[in-house]
């Protein structure tokens, strides 16, 4: 015993010497996010955008990004504006890419670089061609907002936000003509996540929903009630297609469930018989 | 024809001898209780886990590419995979309580003392053996939980000044977690750490064989009162082991099933986390990701220590100090009712590890 409280006491000397190799270890142990610490996108927008130097509109920016669907997804502040945020003295750079803040009638081309398919549907629509023809018409932000962007849902359709263009009825009939559809979409992706809780492959009905979805939020932009209506029936059916994979699987879980039941039984069953037996073995 | 078959293998092997010596007439103490069948249990529980780790070793690619659709694969399209894999992660969760109750159940009836030192530092090696093994196995999914957990635990090493970035870069292959480690952790998993296991456990039995099984300081009067003074086959007049005793072992192992097969039925996902069916990315680190629950205490126990040198350094002192117990704790009294300080200390010690892998937990 002694032996070990010695070996203790050398090891806690030699701790106590060693005080810079805890900094060391504080840095690269316990400032990692696994270790407890929040996790901090380093880049040279943020630091600036949250130094005391910024002006107070412009310091909320962080945060509003930090809980987005953007920053979820890892989108980050130089995929939208460009710049460099490794560099602080090029992070502004236009040799970098630096775009900064679009114009307004210029925001649509601006989301549009990866929302391809909506900003050509958008362009088409009434409300991409009054934004070009009085550049005051509703661009991206109007709907979405902006840094604290969040996923988009059929509740974006709601009477305060339309309104504040035109009368209510017209964007009502869309959310109509949309609300089976997306509730469907909703449905479908809660059970392919159950799924996948389940350690079950979803990939393949993952990316149909996705592109499913991409397509028809995609349409939803012309503004354009009737061109909804009539396709809706077509990504209905997609969506069946993979409800009817969804079922399936669901279906193999309760079987696989029963099975593991009967198992169960079985076992308690052979627990009790052999307990029985014991017992008739006693001395 | 059964006939001849048999007096051919007896002629050859002399089963009815041995099933005789060493079953029948073989004799456990009088006061043997149901603890002691834990070993036995552990034993079948490592089987399980070698047969469904073969099942899983087929349709397994342990490639940082492929290793996570595998996973999923097995458990979507491989008939019955889901069935032999959630029996190994379940019963992997399962085998180490089935161990921590049985080095317990040693501890409390003094089962470690002369002249069964070998069989408890045996024991134990086998205890860090079958860590090893879930931290080897943990990384193999290739899921998000599986590759920042085994940061989190490879990383544990560092706090050794000099040495102990090198065996954390012994260990992942790098600096960080990468394909390297998978193929490190694999080949540790299905090749080097089995044959040890295998080892240790054929030795830890021989040594039980060669001495004797130990009796229970507690209920009827101990038989083994003689000193140890030379070596001997511990004797007992008690019950045989066979089928007396094998069948209480039979009934622990089927215990054992259902309570595995009651969490794979009712309880699927309580071992597989969301972050478990995510597959690895290195460029995004998940928030509040932990170690497994087993590694929990000498986590929380190294972010609470200050110095981490000195935190690293009080957990080898724990599991030198634990592997050597009994050479430490020479006293021939093995009543630990009888020794309130003693059982103090290890209530304290039990105490510590739950409060640190709770708090650790949350």
């Amino acid at each position: 015993m002694r032996y070990l409280l010695s070996l203790f006491i050398v090891l806690s000397l030699a701790a106590v010497t060693m005080a810079g190799y805890r900094e060391t270890f504080e840095r690269e142990f316990l400032s990692k996010p696994w270790a407890g610490g929040p996790i901090v996108e380093k880049s040279a927008c943020i630091e600036c955008h949250t130094s005391d130097i910024m002006k107070p509109a412009f310091r909320a920016i962080p945060d509003e990004w930090q809980g987005s669907w953007h920053a979820l997804n890892g989108v980050s502040c130089n995929d939208c504006h460009g710049g460099d945020p490794k560099d602080a003295s090029m992070s502004m750079s236009h040799v970098r890419g630096f775009v900064g803040k679009p114009k307004y009638e210029g925001v649509p081309a601006y989301c549009g670089k990866c929302h391809i398919g909506i900003l050509k549907n958008y362009l088409e629509s009434g409300h991409g061609k009054a934004l070009k023809a009085t550049k005051k018409g509703p661009n991206c932000v109007t709907c979405h907002g902006s840094h604290g962007i969040q996923r988009a849902t059929i509740d974006i359709i709601n009477e305060q936000l339309c309104t504040k263009c035109h009368s209510y009825e017209r964007a009502k009939v869309m959310k109509q003509a949309l609300f089976l559809t997306e509730k469907k979409m909703g449905e479908i992706e809660k059970d392919l996540k159950a799924l996948k809780s389940e350690g079950i492959f979803t990939g393949d009905d993952e990316k149909t929903l996705f592109s499913t979805q991409a397509e028809f939020r995609a349409l939803f932009h012309t503004v354009d009630v009737s061109l909804v209506k009539d396709r809706t029936d077509e990504f209905t059916k997609r969506l069946e297609g993979i409800e009817k994979n969804v079922q399936k699987t669901f279906a193999e879980l309760k079987v696989r469930k029963n099975f593991s039941a009967f198992l169960t039984l079985i076992f308690a069953g052979l627990a009790v018989v052999v307990a029985m037996l014991s017992a008739t073995y006693k001395d | 024809m059964w006939k001849k078959i048999k007096d051919w293998i007896e002629l050859r092997i002399g089963l009815d001898e041995l099933v005789r010596t060493q079953l029948r007439e073989y004799r456990v103490p009088k006061n043997i209780n149901i603890f002691y069948t834990l070993g036995f249990v552990a034993v079948v529980a490592y089987v399980i886990q070698a047969l469904t780790g073969f099942f899983l070793l087929v349709y397994y690619v342990p490639q940082s590419e492929h290793a996570f659709r595998s996973v999923q694969d097995i458990m979507t399209k491989v008939p019955y995979g889901w069935l032999f894999r959630q029996m190994h992660v379940v019963g992997s969760n399962l085998m180490v309580i089935v161990l921590i109750l049985h080095l317990l159940a040693v501890l409390f009836m003094g089962s470690y003392k002369k002249p069964r030192e070998l069989t408890w530092t045996s024991g134990g090696l086998m205890l860090a053996t079958v860590f090893l093994f879930c931290l080897s196995g943990f990384l193999l999914p290739w899921s998000q939980l599986s590759y920042w957990a085994t940061t989190i635990v490879t990383t544990m090493p560092t706090a050794f000044p000099y040495v102990g970035d090198f065996v954390a870069n012994i260990l992942r292959g790098g600096d960080y977690i990468s394909g390297s480690t998978l193929n490190r952790f694999f080949a540790l998993h299905v090749a080097l750490l089995p044959p040890i296991l295998v080892t240790l456990i054929g030795f830890h039995l021989f040594l039980i064989r060669r001495i004797g099984i130990s009796s229970s300081p507690f209920g009827e009067a101990i038989e083994e009162a003689e000193p140890w003074v030379g070596y001997r086959h511990e004797q007992y007049q008690g019950q045989p082991f066979f089928p007396h005793f094998f069948l209480k072992e039979i009934f622990m192992c089927m215990v054992y099933f259902v309570v595995m097969f009651f969490f794979i039925t009712f309880m699927p996902t309580f071992f597989v986390p969301d972050d478990a069916n995510i597959q690895a990315d290195p460029l995004r680190t998940p928030t509040h990701i932990r170690p497994e629950w087993y590694f929990l205490a000498p986590y929380q126990m190294l972010k609470l220590i200050p110095n981490k040198f000195l935190g690293i350094s009080v957990q080898v002192i724990f599991v030198t100090v634990f592997l050597l117990w009994p050479f430490i704790d020479t006293k021939e009294k093995k009543n630990i009712l009888k020794r309130p300080f003693l059982l103090g200390v290890i209530l304290c010690c039990l105490a510590l590890w739950t409060v640190l892998t709770i708090w650790g937990r949350y």
